[in-house]
């Protein structure tokens, strides 16, 4: 019950706490209307070169827009613990830290599918480009594990923040990163090897595969093999972040190498 | 004994490893704490006095468990502050001073609902023992506004909160009154003092010698990682016991003057401390010696204020203390 409550209670008060974008002006500005313009210009750089259709470049898009929220959420989730000085307050807690920092990514999840449904209704309607109803579940589905791994992926690179000052340089060139080897505006067809491999390993490639095959028509039961990699990507970044949280944790109690206070 | 005792530091010692430069880093060590002895029994105030870099916070945070000794144990509330780490951290709170260590966009309530679930405080049990926090703190009606508007005393109370919210055993305040105002100052003071007397073991360390007077058993000082004097406030006295002080304002004092002054015949001891524009020298002599014509010869052409005599103070001690363990450190 007291891992249930830092998970949920704990995580959303540490995201109020943590999340620099929470405020109206940034939360509209940053995470809904700059996501919907960027779907927007690659649906009609689509139409220009007379590449892709409207419809999977409008859903690997929306799929897209959780990035931002996740990856920088992620990386503020753990990383803003030292422009606070309260990791040394935070790192004295008897409490597991798979429960501790679990919670963290949950809340950045959410925000993510709400973020990545709001670009998909608004591209929609802008766009007039009809969805199916029979394909929303699917999508849903699709925007709710892109979500939660794209969100972990962030927790790691916030555990990386701890013991590295520059990782918002991480985070920028992470987000560029997803754009380019996610596979909603490239083809990984057309990507050297080394980003295709590198598209595979991060996150959203497979959900964004799952969304355009929902889109499409397919059944729930075509979209297990993609979603089903997306979660092993999203279990994988947790190992990860927890794992590097603990080792860091146990350096600095060595090595004295966070800043705790 | 060792039942009684709430902390036990045996040879504790830190060495942190330095590295300077990429291309060809130069590595190097700095002992902070050098073997250091003490307990402090369950219920004490227990003071740690030492200047700047002396290892205070280094040893406290060897005892709250953020580091690792690299030498020596310790102990607290029996409980081996390595190897029964989540333990320890059940029984402690931690408090240090200045303005960091809070969440600013959340509120005090929040920021104390947050640490209430960090720290394992039952859910049935949070908003009483918040509520009673608050009030003990006297932050009871500006819980709901947000952290960042907080002056550094509200601030610095919120701190003890929080350090309070799992009923700690035992509580390490790390110059907690840094910074805060005299009024603040003096609540804070009251606040430490309930708390011990509630039968809170206390850890306190701090720059001010007037509230470590006032409020602790026992007081340790460090200075160069090693513990220089322990006893009461006024067995540490007897350090400068046999001297008197020769208290001079003056304006313009060079480290020349400074140096003329100590080689007095006599003195035993000359700092001086700045305030502004003014500068106050203390001269400790031996209390049969007449120093005085002399030192106002040397200072001739400086620009004087207040002369007078006075038996040593406890900040006299502790300067004594500091100084004779640094220079058998130099030498």
């Amino acid at each position: 019950m007291r891992t249930l409550r830092l998970l949920t209670v704990g995580g959303v008060i540490a995201y109020r706490a943590l999340f620099n974008w929470t405020t109206p002006a940034m939360f509209v500005g940053t995470l809904l209307v700059s996501p919907v313009f960027q779907l927007l210009f690659f649906v009609y750089l689509g139409r220009t070169l007379h590449v892709g259709d409207d419809l999977g470049y409008l859903v690997g898009n929306a799929v897209l827009s959780a990035a931002l929220a996740c990856v920088y959420g992620g990386t503020m989730a753990v990383a803003n613990e030292r422009r606070y000085g309260t990791l040394g307050p935070l790192l004295l807690s008897p409490l597991r830290r798979a429960a501790v920092f679990g919670g963290r990514a949950l809340p950045y999840a959410v925000n993510g599918v709400l973020i990545s449904a709001f670009t998909l209704t608004v591209g929609a309607l802008l766009l007039r480009i009809p969805i199916g109803v029979r394909s929303l579940p699917g999508l849903a589905l699709a925007i709710c594990v892109g979500a939660l791994s794209c969100s972990f992926f962030g927790l790691t690179l916030g555990s990386i923040g701890l013991r590295f000052r520059d990782v918002w340089l991480v985070s920028n060139v992470a987000d560029a990163v997803l754009l380019l080897v996610s596979g909603v505006n490239v083809a990984p067809a057309a990507l050297p090897p080394v980003l295709r491999a590198a598209g595979a390993l991060l996150p959203l490639r497979h959900a964004a595969t799952a969304a355009r095959e929902a889109a499409g028509g397919a059944p729930l039961a075509r979209l297990v093999p993609p979603l089903g990699a997306e979660l092993g990507l999203a279990a994988g970044y947790a190992l990860l972040a927890i794992g590097l949280l603990a080792l860091f944790e146990r350096g600095s109690r060595r090595h004295a190498t966070l800043d705790v206070l | 004994m060792a039942g009684e005792l709430a902390i036990e530091a045996v040879g504790l010692r830190r060495t942190y490893r330095t590295r300077t430069g990429w291309l060809r880093p130069r590595r190097g060590s700095v002992d902070a704490v050098r073997g250091v002895d003490f307990a402090v029994a369950r219920g004490e105030l227990f003071g740690l006095l030492g200047p700047n870099g002396a290892g205070k916070t280094t040893t406290i945070k060897m005892l709250n468990t953020l580091l690792t000794p690299t030498g020596g144990t310790a102990r607290v509330m029996g409980l081996d502050v390595v190897r029964d780490t989540r333990a320890v951290r059940r029984r402690i709170g931690y408090v240090f001073g200045g303005d960091r260590g809070l969440y600013e966009r959340l509120s005090a309530l929040d920021n104390l609902r947050y640490f209430a679930e960090l720290y394992g405080v039952p859910a049935r049990e949070q908003r009483a023992r918040i509520g009673a926090l608050l009030d003990a703190v006297d932050l009871t009606g500006r819980e709901h506004e947000r952290v960042e508007g907080y002056s550094r005393g509200m601030r610095q109370r919120l701190h003890i909160a929080r350090g309070l919210l799992h009923e700690p055993d035992v509580l390490f305040l790390d110059e907690p009154s840094i910074g805060v105002d005299p009024v603040a100052a003096r609540e804070l003071r009251a606040m430490i003092a309930e708390l011990s007397a509630s039968g809170t073991t206390v850890l306190l360390t701090t720059h001010y010698m007037a509230e470590a007077e006032e409020l602790c058993d026992r007081i340790a000082v460090i200075a160069a990682g090693r513990l220089a004097a322990l006893g009461t406030a006024d067995e540490l006295k007897h350090a400068a016991a046999g001297r008197r002080v020769l208290s001079v304002e003056a304006y313009g004092v060079t480290d020349a003057h400074l140096a003329h002054l100590d080689a007095l015949s006599g003195v035993r001891d000359a700092t001086v401390e700045v305030s502004g524009q003014q500068q106050t020298l203390r001269i400790q002599t031996d209390a049969h010696v007449d120093v005085q014509p002399a030192v106002l010869r040397e200072l001739a052409g400086v620009r004087l204020g207040r002369v007078e005599t006075r038996a040593p103070t406890l900040e006299d001690a502790y300067v004594a203390i500091v100084n004779s363990t640094r220079a058998e450190a130099a030498a």
